[in-house]
């Protein structure tokens, strides 16, 4: 077992930059991630893409190579296929690597994992050929493999991408179901003078719409009911769209409204979370340096808050900075001087995210279940109407309806239905959702095979690494 | 339907899915391996037995659990084909009985 | 907010015996710091167990059991239990001889529940175990229950018969008045005649508030769950000499226990997994029953349990004050217990008096002892 300055968990952007940073100032650095590669989400198989031509994904796709080939330059030891399954707040890590349970040790942690998509609860969502918008683009990136003849529906940044690049390598689509609310043009037309600043944003995103509208593909504005066709596997999507019930018949229906933090992590660590009112999520509770409720634990990039993937750059490396601080490897003032410009950046971000976040805001219509025959929990196959039954024989907070109709108990781990539960036990109670709270979660942070553990035997810390 | 538009150089391995050999390229998510063939059931769900396929293509619906090489539980999405090995259909539901087999 | 008793803890112990109460008629409040079943009573292992109990026990465990048989029905809500019997492995002949021994002792003393099987019987009840072992002991009667809903069930039953649960209130002082118990809780007074405190790893601070010393300790013990396996596996599992324990619930998750403690921070209210012990209880599981090797844990967890130096509870009255009971210290097997102590808290309050020596039970009984 090794000891380290810090250990960070999650190559992606995040994780990347502030491995750099941190490396570049003499700490000794570990860096662990699933992926046999790093790039993280957005820069997937950036670096060795198996698309004849990746750049139809898009410059900021093909711009992670170039972070990625920095990274994998500096002095760090990175780990790769090592899926974390426990963290410690006393600088402990396990993780399986290969079959086997390995153990490290570290002074100061850095918890990158990133996000993962908003669950869209609709009728027919657990049926074989529904995947999100996000899983789309994992299977493009990672494995070039598309489906042609798909549906897309929801709303967001990554929905109107993913749709553009499939266009731009000729995949047909049959149609784009856009469920953003028309109500959410009108509230977040205040903030759009101040987006305005942060003017290439807005018109990347410009452009991906008119790229779509541009390729004659039908789209659809200010959809609502939306159901899943199909009884033993999706045969399309029905949905109501200015006043009119549309059938649009395809074996594979993508969903999507928007990202959320991986939340396992830093929940199984017990760190203090918050509720994001903007984003209509949790997420962990740092400062501007992600330094968490727990001094030695940091959390950057969009695990800590949806940010994106500049954003995700930047509070990475501010978190090194802070990190180097608290290491006595940087002084106060360099502290001070190195941080001003990212954290001015991120600041200047703000009102563009604001405006975001306001525009495609889910409708709580897609957020939470209406039918009470759809199913919440996906593992443990728990109806809207099973859970309410649970509410009303007294489980009021999370784990109790957890403990009653074992929603939340399956393999995802809550992962799925967390947010969801929470919402509705928040509408029931008509309490808002700091007060109803959150699953209480624990490592493993996944499955874990008994051979496996049976097979570790804990090695004890060096003292150094214990002090 | 799933088309690969992979460019065409890399290796290509055998691996079985339910007893069906098919050619993968190495390195190929086992998920993405199964559903250019055809096979895009990972599992049942766990209380209906109802067909179940990967959802998040990312490692955190679950959805995707196959068994490979008899070990249950093994997510398709993440997990990289390698030769010979042998991927099926996850069938464990509440009511499965254990067979001797395997003692 | 006034009643003739007032339960602090709204664990099993406490939802059974403000059902008992109110089934009788009594006015009744339970105050809950967190909300019902949130602790012990919530989090174990389900173990509905009689098998290999303290003799001092034997009576109460028994009663107890054959209270679990019917209790669904009695509640009118399920409690998930499921009678497939409980075996315990020997590996070897010291193994058995312990058996024999306890055989003996139990049978002297007019108890017949519990049958040693030999190796063709173990072979029969349990297929995959390793084919080394070399016999066990059966007890019919045992098996499990879902614990959340269990206590949530004797929950339930008492809010029909009329008591309050006050969840997310915490008992912060007691005061003996005159006639009557004052409480103050976080948000609200409370005034009763009669306390009984089931307040589980905590019961040692009321007991205090109460005017009772006692020696009780707390720990956390750790249990893991797997994600689902086919059956393979109907009774309860457990071993003479080894620290095994695990069942497989009807769902077909594999639940493995075994006694193995983690760290408890009681101030904290937080407990910590000790990993190392819990691969040696998956090690332990492995190797009794090949086929676990294919299992995949998907939670771990632990809880606060309250233990007493002698592993038996407190049950009975208090010394230093009238009208106040205990119901505390279950030492890890106080789930199977939670029906019969019920019945005799409600027996304890409304008649001072239960059909059950509780001689064992004493609160004072280390008063004399240095321990
Ligand atoms: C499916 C998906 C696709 C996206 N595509 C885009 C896109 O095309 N463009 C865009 O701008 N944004 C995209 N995003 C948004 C994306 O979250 C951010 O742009 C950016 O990637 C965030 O960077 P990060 O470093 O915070 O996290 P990520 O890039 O998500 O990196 C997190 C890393 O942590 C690792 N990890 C997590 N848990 C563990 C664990 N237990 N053990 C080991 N490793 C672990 C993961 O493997 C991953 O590599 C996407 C998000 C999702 C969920
Ligand atoms: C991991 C584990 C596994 C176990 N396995 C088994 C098994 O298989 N079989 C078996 O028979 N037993 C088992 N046990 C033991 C069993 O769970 C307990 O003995 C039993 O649940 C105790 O019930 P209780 O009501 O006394 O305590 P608890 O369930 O702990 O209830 C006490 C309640 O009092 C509340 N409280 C405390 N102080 C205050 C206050 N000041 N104000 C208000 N409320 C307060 C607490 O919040 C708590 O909810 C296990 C225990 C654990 C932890
Ligand atoms: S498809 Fe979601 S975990 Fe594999």
């Amino acid at each position: 077992m090794q000891a380290f300055d810090c250990a960070i968990i999650g190559a992606g952007p995040a994780g990347m930059s502030a491995a750099i940073t941190l490396a570049k100032s003499g700490a000794c650095v570990a860096v662990l991630d699933q992926a046999s590669r790093a790039g993280g989400q957005i820069y997937r198989a950036s670096a060795d893409s198996p698309l004849p031509d990746a750049h139809v994904l898009g410059a900021d796709y093909t711009d992670g190579a170039t972070l990625i080939a920095e990274f994998e330059r500096v002095d760090i030891t990175h780990i790769t296929q090592a899926d974390v399954w426990h963290i410690g707040d006393d600088g402990r890590i396990l993780f399986s690597h290969f079959g086997d349970t390995r153990e490290l040790h570290c002074r100061e942690m850095l918890l990158c994992p990133g996000a993962m998509e908003r669950p869209m609860p609709i009728p027919g969502w657990t049926l074989p050929g529904v995947m999100t918008a996000g899983a789309a683009q994992v299977m493009l990136k990672s494995d070039a493999m598309v489906a042609k003849g798909a549906v897309f529906a929801g709303s967001g940044p990554l929905l109107y991408l993913i749709v553009a690049q499939y266009l731009r390598l000729g995949v047909p689509v049959a149609a784009m179901v856009d469920t953003t609310p028309r109500q959410n043009y009108l509230a977040a037309a205040p903030l759009l003078p101040r987006a305005m600043r942060n003017l290439p944003m807005l018109k990347k995103g410009l452009d991906l719409l008119r790229e779509i509208r541009a390729s004659g593909v039908p789209v659809y504005r200010g959809a609502t009911d939306l159901q899943v066709l199909g009884d033993t596997r999706a045969q399309g999507l029905r949905f109501t769209s200015a006043s009119r019930s549309h059938d649009i018949a395809a074996d594979t229906v993508f969903l999507h409204h928007g990202v959320q933090p991986n939340l396992n992590m830093t929940r199984a660590m017990d760190l203090t979370h918050r509720w994001n009112a903007d984003q209509l999520c949790w997420q962990v509770d740092t400062d501007a340096f992600g330094q968490s409720s727990v001094p030695h634990v940091a959390v950057a990039g969009d695990g800590a808050g949806i940010i994106g993937a500049d954003g995700a750059r930047m509070a990475g490396r501010l978190a090194a900075l802070n990190i180097l601080h608290r290491l006595d490897l940087l002084p106060q003032e360099g502290l001070d001087r190195a941080a001003a410009p990212d954290l001015a950046a991120l600041a200047a971000m703000s009102p563009f995210r604001a405006f975001i976040d306001r525009l495609y805001r889910p409708s709580d219509a897609l957020r939470l279940p209406r039918d009470p025959d759809t199913l919440v929990c996906r593992c443990e196959e728990q109806t809207l109407a099973q859970l309410r039954t649970g509410f009303e024989q007294g489980a009021r907070d999370p784990n109790a309806l957890k403990m009653l109709t074992r929603c939340g108990m399956g393999p995802c781990q809550g992962r799925q239905c967390g947010h969801i539960v929470a919402g509705l036990l928040s509408d029931w109670r008509n309490e808002p959702p700091e007060t109803v709270g959150y699953y209480r979660l624990r490592s493993p942070q996944r499955l874990l095979t008994l051979d496996e553990l049976s097979r570790f035997h804990a090695i004890p810390a060096p003292t150094e690494a214990t002090e | 339907m799933f088309q690969s538009l992979r460019k065409p150089e890399r290796d290509r391995v055998t691996i079985t899915v339910n007893g069906h050999p098919i050619e993968a390229i190495a390195g190929q998510s086992v998920w993405s391996a199964m559903a250019l063939n055809g096979q895009t059931i990972t599992r049942r769900a766990a209380l209906s037995g109802e067909d179940r396929s990967a959802y998040c293509a990312m490692g955190v619906c679950f959805e995707c659990l196959v068994e490979i090489d008899g070990l249950p539980n093994q997510q398709a999405c993440l997990r990289r084909v390698t030769e010979g090995m042998a991927v099926t259909t996850q069938e464990i539901t509440e009511t499965t009985e254990a067979t001797n087999a395997g003692l | 907010m006034k009643a003739d008793v007032l339960i602090i803890g709204g664990g099993i112990q406490g939802c059974a015996t403000a059902y008992h109460l109110a089934r009788q008629g009594a006015s009744v409040i339970v105050l809950e710091k967190d909300y019902v079943a949130r602790h012990a009573s919530g989090v174990n292992a389900g173990g509905v167990r009689l098998l290999g109990r303290d003799m001092a026990e034997v009576a109460l465990s028994k009663a107890s059991m054959e209270m679990w048989q019917t209790l669904s029905d009695e509640l009118g809500h399920d409690t998930g239990f499921r009678r497939q019997g409980l075996v315990n492995i020997a590996v070897d002949e010291t193994d058995l001889n312990t058996l024999r021994a306890r055989e003996a002792k139990m049978r002297a003393t007019g108890y017949t529940h519990e049958r040693i099987i030999d190796r063709g019987e173990l072979r029969e009840r349990l297929p995959h175990v390793n084919p080394n072992c070399v016999g066990g002991v059966i007890s019919e009667l045992d098996g499990y229950a879902i614990p959340y809903q269990s206590t949530n069930a004797f929950r339930l039953a008492a809010e029909r018969h009329g008591a309050r649960i006050v969840e997310g209130e915490e008992l912060l002082s007691l005061r003996r008045v005159g006639c009557s118990w004052l409480a103050q809780g976080s948000s609200t007074r409370f005034e009763a005649d009669t306390v009984v405190n089931c307040a589980g790893a905590w019961a040692d601070r009321i007991a205090l508030m109460i005017g009772d010393n006692v020696p009780l300790s707390h720990a956390a013990p750790m249990l893991m769950i797997t994600a689902r396996m086919p059956h393979f596996v109907k009774p309860v599992v457990g071993a003479v000499s080894r620290q095994l324990s695990f069942k497989q619930f009807q769902n077909g998750t594999v639940l493995i226990g075994g006694g193995a403690k983690g760290f408890a921070d009681r101030a904290a209210g937080s407990t910590r997994l000790d990993y190392a012990k819990l691969a040696d209880a998956a090690r332990t599981t492995a190797e009794f029953f090949p086929i676990m090797r294919r299992a995949a844990i998907n939670r771990m967890w632990a809880g606060f349990e309250a233990y007493m130096p002698d592993n038996l509870p407190v049950i009975g009255p208090a010394v230093n004050a009238p009208r106040a009971f205990h119901a505390f210290g279950f030492s890890a097997h106080g789930f199977q217990m939670g029906p019969v102590v019920g019945q005799v808290m409600a027996d304890l309050v409304l008649t001072g008096r239960s059909q059950f020596p509780l001689g064992p039970f004493r609160i004072d009984r280390y008063d004399r002892k240095v321990l």
